[in-house]
Parts: structure tokens; sequence; C-alpha cells
């Protein structure tokens, strides 16, 4: 089926720049108005409108300190339990405050601090490095933004109400599923939420990485930064889903008694295990990745040389990536499984400590090839790797399973797993915190304060946790909140619970620095670091704008290798030096030789991205107390703030095809299909959910394999001809949606707005059949039925979705926003049935083919 | 050897178009990896579950290893002439040339299929190593 062209130009004029076109200088009184008119369309709105900003400098700050301040407190909560454990049989706090302390310490650090905060720091850090003005989707940023802080308040908030969870960060059933109180339906609903716009931010910055590159930087010139973002977005969408699925089903057992966890009703905790460690190791490296990155652009800059290796780096990004995924079971080596599957993932632990390893050789190599020049974040970026090399040997000790089962859940491990996220994250980040202040703020750090505090909390921590490796040796558990007085363990207890508190005082010492008033602080100089890449090329005092104009770049370090660049950025000789229109715009290139191919519209301040957050906030607290009904209100309220969001500010026809973007160059304006963000922003979204389909379909597998009757003798099952009816209703659907996008595209809209009418009719009547099929079947009384109408669920919910979608072209059709030439919502929603089509037919093929063939 | 030199002028400007097929290109010494992974542990742990020949299906996995070890140097030889680092004698390709970005792929893929090459056979071992399923 071959798509007619749309008639959108396609990029005309000179490109690339030739060196006279680059040396003519811009007139400058031109100059002027371009720079009052680019300001004016880039300013935060002022006074009590500045939360309605969406710049990525604002947005991420805020990120930041948000994270920071959850930090803060899961930080007080370890000094609290090591309060508690400083002496044998202290009463300090109970055993069920303690319980509810290690879990929601291990839950803030990891989804409250670590995570958002490699979001927080790309979505503020990587727009700077690619000379791009903002990234892609600044309202994206923005309602993940907002939607982290309610549900971070939510879930941290409730340690003060004695209702947190407790059963652990990693929260194993059946002690989580049985678990009285709230606690656990606030972890899975707070986190699912945060989850959610986990997945937003990694679209947002995979797509920020692939398309929005300055002209001219081939992915071989890329950052080394960029790289990783690639790496860990993709990661994500292959990590979170299976805790979203997970969760999931989690909620249904808490919520209905649907028993996927319960052994008596056919279930299997295990299946918990599964879904929880697939998501649980690779982001141990969705942690450490981001981080290192930092120290990937740090390096280069104290070496005073290019990077050593960039294609090994590139190597050990990509390939830790991929190795990572297969390591999950080594958080499960004592749990039965046969040995030669607990030797499949020992081998892939150890592997993995091949390209982990290679990056810091390389990064040796470039500190030993260059000139070094000692600055703080380089002592920070020493102590990372000091910390973070003997967390690895420990991993690697801890990969062999027999040496796992004399330490499994003991003060060893949570020795080994400090270790790693002290040198693999807490270090390299604060690295960047220094590094990067300049850029961040406009102002420096002080040199005196961060040598206090990084000897404070380097000592501190290695007081604390070098101890505990020998605590756990000598067979103490963790997550015990306290222990008789003749096992040994006193003094070494002792020790740890001052070294807690060295950190702490470090900790002290950084946040004062960070905080303080700066007012008095002289102008710094553009680039005090003297570093090679792009952020770097930043306006002091600061300029929302992001660049004055967006440079043609061509080489790894533009400022060490293209003298003249500053110069010409500032003066607007490069792209985009103009807001002729007022509104805010970025460049869109080619994924791989980064071509430019089109000027994106970005969007600007609004608060419907805080309505939108409250409101999807409301669909998932309101349930963790059984509220149902205003639960499904806010849902609502939720997609009609979404629609509002999307109606008035994305792919709206533009005033003109294309534009002059500067140095001869007239790109299209507006983009559909594979050529457009918005498409790019969709595959990437249901890759995700596709993995989370995928994930509860392998439950449907896994109880199977695991129990000798699944499905059980004599079972009901779902009705094979509704479901038959089902798979023929959700083809036909397909069929009318791609139909609707190809008759648009070839003019024929009435017959197209007909397609949009008929499918989301047979949408429904394909999650209506499904529906039907499973209906006669209690799901509450075993696993079969229950899984059954998980995947039902699913599909239904998708369907909603879907139907939403179909809708809003047809609207969209009728009331001019989207016609034969501008369509991009129609190639959106295509994309998006592509996927689900998929999906409903696996689900029918499970229902129906299953039960004869297993 | 950072220093510009002037391009080879034997090789075809078509083959240095854009590639955009070629950043998942890079991923495929990886995904063969993956792909022997999960059928290992997959395959093994229905076997073990159902008390099916563990036997038969070690031999089989040994096969399947074998073709991937196969489909690994493959790729990583077809990497290593996109490289081409013995007729270029650049082992950085730093500049913002389609060249460079044409061999730095290669380069990258061929230091990915190393890493999935040695990753197979850590992940074979245990299938020559461990007896069965205690």
């Amino acid at each position: 089926m071959k798509t007619p062209p749309s008639g959108i130009p396609k990029p005309e004029g000179t490109y690339p720049p030739t060196e006279a076109m680059l040396a003519e200088p811009v007139p400058e009184d031109l100059a002027k108005a371009q720079t009052a008119r680019l300001r004016k369309a880039w300013a935060a709105p002022p006074g009590w409108r500045y939360p309605s900003a969406v710049n990525n400098t604002e947005v991420g700050k805020w990120y930041c300190m948000t994270a920071l301040s959850f930090m803060l407190m899961a930080g007080v909560m370890a000094l609290i339990m090591r309060l508690q454990l400083a002496v044998p049989e202290n009463d300090l706090v109970s055993a069920d405050r303690f319980n509810q302390l290690f879990t929601m310490h291990g839950s803030a650090m990891m989804f409250l601090f670590a995570v958002p905060l490699f979001e927080a720091i790309s979505i503020l850090l990587l727009p700077g490095m690619l000379g791009a003005r903002d990234m892609p989707f600044p309202r994206l940023s923005a309602y993940g933004y907002w939607s982290f802080l309610i549900g971070g308040i939510f879930v941290i908030g409730s340690t003060f109400f004695d209702a947190a969870p407790r059963a652990g960060w990693f929260m194993y059933p059946p002690l989580a599923t049985e678990d009285e109180g709230p606690g656990s339906d606030i972890w899975l609903l707070g986190l699912s939420f945060i989850e959610i716009a986990s997945i937003a931010a990694a679209v947002e910055l995979i797509v920020g990485a692939l398309k929005c590159r300055p002209p001219g930087m081939r992915v071989n010139i890329m950052p080394l930064y960029a790289w990783y973002v690639m790496v860990v977005g993709g990661m994500i969408l292959f990590a979170f889903p299976p805790l979203i699925a997970g969760d999931f089903l989690f909620e249904l057992e808490r919520s209905f008694d649907w028993p996927f966890f319960d052994p008596t009703r056919g279930g299997d905790p295990m299946l918990w295990q599964h879904l929880f460690w697939i998501f649980g190791h690779p982001e141990v490296y969705i942690i450490f990745l981001p981080s290192i990155a930092i120290a990937a652009m740090v390096i280069p800059t104290v070496a005073r040389r290019p990077i050593f290796g960039y294609s090994w780096i590139v190597l050990s990004a990509v390939g830790t990536g991929f190795l990572s995924f297969g390591l999950w079971v080594h958080h499960m080596f004592t749990t039965g499984l046969p040995s030669i599957s607990l030797g499949f993932f020992s081998a892939a632990s150890e592997a993995v400590v091949i390209p982990t390893g290679i990056q810091i050789f390389a990064f040796l190599a470039t500190l030993m090839a260059g000139r070094v020049k000692m600055t703080l974040p380089m002592l920070w970026i020493s102590g990372a790797l000091a910390i973070f090399t003997m967390g690895g040997l420990t991993g690697v000790m801890l990969a062999l399973a027999p040496f796992d089962f004399q330490v499994h859940d003991t003060y060893f491990i949570v020795a080994h797993l400090h270790y790693t996220l002290f040198g693999g994250m807490v270090f390299p980040v604060i690295a960047g915190v220094y590094y990067f202040f300049p850029f961040i703020q406009k102002k420096l750090l002080s040199e005196r304060l961060g040598k206090w505090a990084f000897w404070l909390i380097f000592s501190g921590f290695n007081l604390t946790f070098l101890p505990m490796h020998l605590t756990g040796l000598w067979g103490m558990p963790r997550r015990v909140y306290t222990y008789p007085t003749d096992l040994g363990w006193d003094g070494l207890n002792m020790i740890s619970t001052i070294g807690a508190f060295i950190i702490a005082a470090g900790f002290a010492i950084f946040v004062w620095d960070l905080i303080r008033p700066k007012g008095h602080q002289p102008q710094i100089p553009r680039n005090p670091w003297d570093a090679g890449t792009l952020e770097w090329t930043h306006d002091v005092p600061e300029e929302t704008w992001g660049v004055r104009s967006i440079p043609h770049v061509t080489t790894r370090y533009p400022l060490w290798d293209q003298p003249q660049m500053q110069a010409r950025m500032d003066a607007g000789r490069y792209y985009l030096p103009d807001a002729e229109e007022g509104k805010r715009e970025t460049l869109v290139t080619s994924v791989i030789d980064a071509e430019p191919i089109q000027v994106q519209r970005v969007t600007g301040p609004t608060w419907i991205t805080h309505l939108a957050a409250l409101f999807t906030g409301g669909a998932f607290i309101f349930p963790t107390f059984h509220l149902y009904p205003p639960a499904i209100v806010s849902g609502a309220l939720a997609i009609c703030c979404i629609i509002w969001w999307l109606w008035t500010s994305t792919a709206r026809p533009p005033e003109a095809d294309s534009k002059d973007v500067g140095l001869g160059l007239r790109l299209p304006t507006y983009a559909a299909g594979p050529s457009s963000v918005g498409w790019w922003a969709m595959w990437i979204t249901m890759l995700g959910d596709a993995t989370a389909f995928s994930s509860v379909v392998f439950g449907f597998f896994f109880y199977w394999t695991a129990s000798p009757d699944f499905p059980p003798d004599g079972a009901a099952h779902a009705a094979a001809g509704w479901v038959g009816l089902a798979a023929v209703a959700f083809a036909l659907n397909w069929m009318m949606t791609v139909g609707a996008r190809q008759l648009n595209r070839a003019g024929s809209v009435g017959a197209a707005r007909l397609c949009l009418v008929l499918a989301p009719a047979t949408a429904a009547l394909g999650a209506a059949s499904l529906i039907v099929s499973v209906w006669g079947l209690a799901p509450e009384s075993h696993v079969y039925p229950a899984i059954l109408w998980a995947l039902t669920v699913w599909i239904a919910a998708h369907t909603g979705a879907g139907v939403i979608m179909q809708l809003y072209c047809l609207a969209g059709s009728l009331f001019g926003k989207m016609t034969p030439r501008y369509d991009a919502d129609i190639w959106n929603v295509s994309l998006f049935w592509h996927f689900v089509t998929i999906s409903a037919l696996v689900t029918c093929a499970v229902m129906g083919l299953a039960p004869e063939a297993l | 050897m950072t220093e510009e030199r002037t391009p080879d002028r034997r090789e075809d400007q078509k083959e240095f178009a854009e590639e955009e097929a070629s950043l998942l290109k890079i991923t495929l010494g990886p995904l063969i990896w993956a792909a022997h992974f999960v059928v290992c542990y997959g395959l093994v742990a229905v076997t073990c579950a159902k008390g099916w020949d563990i036997g038969a299906v070690r031999i089989g996995l040994g096969g399947l290893s074998a073709l991937a070890l196969a489909g690994v140097l493959w790729v990583g030889w077809a990497a290593w002439r996109q490289w081409g680092v013995t007729t270029t004698g650049d082992r950085v390709n730093r500049l913002g040339s389609a060249e460079d970005r044409h061999h730095f792929l290669g380069h990258a893929a061929f230091l990915l299929s190393i890493i999935s090459l040695i990753g197979v056979v850590f992940v074979s071992l245990p299938l020559v190593l461990i007896g069965g399923c205690q």
C-alpha cells in the first residue's frame, strides 16, 4: 500500500553551510531586533505565574531540588535506623516502625531520588549539550515533573502517618499481599504513577538525543552523555514495564482478591520476584550509567584532551545496557531454581563486568594521557572510581552462586549495594553538581566547602560500610530491628552508626553550599573549566533561549576545535537566530547524520500540565483507599485535560509550510509520520507498552511452566466463539484505522471520516466480545480465570484509549485541525493501533488456542 | 593519528550515505546474545519444571550456542570490514564526515560483537559444566 505524498515541501537550499556564509557578519541592528524577539519568546513567566514555566532550565531545576529533598528525607530515615542499631537490644523505634523505615528508605532512594534524578539532570543538561533550544516536548517534561512531585509527596508522606509500606522495597508476596493497612497499596499505586512519569521522561530524552541534535552532529561525534541517555532511555522502556505489569497484577490481587501470587489458588509468588527483578537489576544500571556519563564529560575537561577510546565507551554503554537484562536471577539465587539456570545468570553477571570495566579503564587512560588539573569535580570522580571499584569487586564475588548462598540477606549485601550506589551514582552526581553548577546557576560553588564535604562523605562512607562486610560475614541479617549483645556485632554496628553521622555532616555542608545565598559573587567566566562541549557556550548572565543560534557542529569538542563557533553563535550567524512569529521553535534533524529536516514548534508556559498531573494523581491515589468513584471521575478529568492540551497546542496546521532558518536554508514547519518527533514518541511509548503486555503474557506461560495443573482439569475456558468474534472485530478496526489514514492522505476526506466512525464501533465490539467471552469465569476462584480476566482488562483499557484517539482524529477532520496535508494525528493513532491490534490478537490466540494446546 | 586525512577515493560515496538502520545494526551482536540467553534460560526452565529430557536439551542448546557463535562471528567480521582500520589506518574516526561516521559505526559494532562473543561463551559454559536440574 503506497502512501501518497502529503505535499509538505522538502528542505531546500544550501547544506552544509560554506565557510564564506559563516564568515559573513550579521548586521548589528538586525541582530539586536532578533535578540529582543528571541528573548521575549523564551522568557519564563514572571511573578506568581513562574510555576507555569515549561523551559527545561526551570523544570530541570525543580526536578533536581525535589529529588534532593526526597533524598535528604530518606537519608534521615537511614540515620534513625543507624541510631536504632547503634547498640544491641535498643528500643528507640519499634519493630513495625523500623520496617517502615527500611522499606521507605530503599523505595525513596530508588524511585524518588536515583531514577528521577537521572531524568532531572538530563532534562536540565541535554539541550545545552546538543545546542538545542529545549527538549522536543517541554510540556511532557513539566507534566512528568508535577506527577513526580504529587506521587512523591504522597508516598513519602505516608511515613508521617505511620502508614508507610513495610514489606521491604521489593514487596515480596505473600508478606506484601497479606499486609493489613494501606502501606502496600501506597507503594504500588504511588510508585506506578511515578514509573509512568519516568517512561514519559525516557520518551522525551530518547527523542531529544535522536532528533534534536545540532546540524552536523553525526552519531560518531555526539557527546558521550547523549549516548548514555539513549542507552538508559532504551533500558527504561524495557525495564519499567515488567514492574508496571507486576504492579497491575499485584493491585488486582490486593483490591479484588484475584490470586496471582497465592499458591493455594494456583498463583505463584515467584512470578512477582521475576517481574520485580527483571525491572530491578537493569534499574541498577539505569542509575549507574547516566551518572558515569557525567564522569565521561568531566574527565576530558580535567585531562584537557579528547576522551580516550570513544568507541570503547559507546561499546561499554550499549553492552552494559544489554547484558544487564541477563542478571536478574542473581537476586534469586536462594529460591531453589535449577542449578543450571543459576549458572546462566551467574555467567552473565560475570560477563557484565567486562563492559563496565572497559569504561573505567578508558577513563583512566584519558587521565594518564592528559595533563590533569585536579579540580573539585575531579576529586569527587576519583572518590567515585575508588568506591565503585570496591563495590564491583564484591559484586564479582556475589555473582558466584555458592558465595551468594552464604551471605544472602546479610549485611554483606547491604555493604555491597551501598558501595556500588555511592560509587556509581552519588559521587559522580555530586561531581556533576560541582562541574555543572556554573552552567545551571551561573555561580560557582565553594572550593573549601566542597573539599570538606568530600572528605567527610568519603571517610564517613567507608567508616559506615566497610565494617558492614564483616558484620554480614559474621552473620548479621539485614532488616532486623535489633540484635542480642553476645554475637560480636556490637562494635561494628557502633562504628557504622558513627560513620553514618559523618556522612550526614558532609551532606549538610554540601547542601548548605548549594543553597546559601550567592548574590555577592562576581560574575563567573563563561567557560570556567575550559571544557570543549557545547553546553559551555551558555550565556552569562543567563538567557532563557538555550542558544542564541543553533550551530553547525563538525567536531567532538567544538569549543576546542571550532574556535570561531562561539562568536558566530552569539552573533546569530547560525540557524534559527530569530523568532519572527514570537513562537518557540527548535530544529529537528535526522537520526544518524543530524541533517536539518524540520523546524519544530515547541510549547510554552501553561497550567494545563498541572491540572492533568493533579487529576492523574487522583486516579492513582483514590484507589489506595478503595475510593473508586472519585478515582474514575479524576481519571476522566485527566483525560479531558490531556485532550485539551493536545488539541490546542500540538500538530496544528502552521501559518506557512516552510520557513527560512538562516544560512540559505528553508525547512518545512510541519511533519507527519516517521519524520515527525510525535511519531517517534508514540513509537517509543508503544515499545514500552508492548513490553508490559508481554510481561502479562509471560505470566500466563509462567503459570503453565511452574504448576502441573494449569489450566486446571475441567476448568471453564473463555467462550471460543466470542474470542473469535473479538479477533475479527479487532482486525477490521485496524484495517479501518489504516484505511482512514490512507484515504485522508489521498484526499477522500469523506470516506476517511466514515472509516473513523466505523473504526471505534468495531473496536468497541471487539473489546465487548472479549469481555463477554470471560464473563462467566470467576477470577477469585483460581489464577487461570484471573489471568484471562487480566488480559481482557488490559485490552479493554487500551481499546478505550484507542477509541478516544480515533474520535479525536474524527473531530480533527471535522474542525480543520487534520487535513490531507496536515495529518500527523492519524499517523500517530494508526501507529498506536498497530501495537494494540497485535496485543489484542495475541490475547485472542492465548485465550482461544491455549486450552487446546496446553 | 588524529590529523586530517584525505578521504579514500576508492570507496564509493554511496556507501557512506545515511544508514537509517545502522544504529540498530550495531546492536545485532548483543541481540544474538540476548536471543541465545532467553532460549537457553527458558528452555532449561521448562525442561526442569516439566521433567523433559535434560540431556537432549543440553545437546540441542549446544548446537544453538554454536549457531549463535557463528552469527556473532559473522556480525563481527562484517563490522570489522566496515570499520576498515587496516585500509584507512584511522582508529579514532573523530571527524564529522559521513566516512568517519560509517567507520565509527563499524568499530562500535565490532567491539560489541566481541562482548557478545564473550557473553555467548560464558552463558554456554553452564550447559557444559553443570549436569542437570538438581
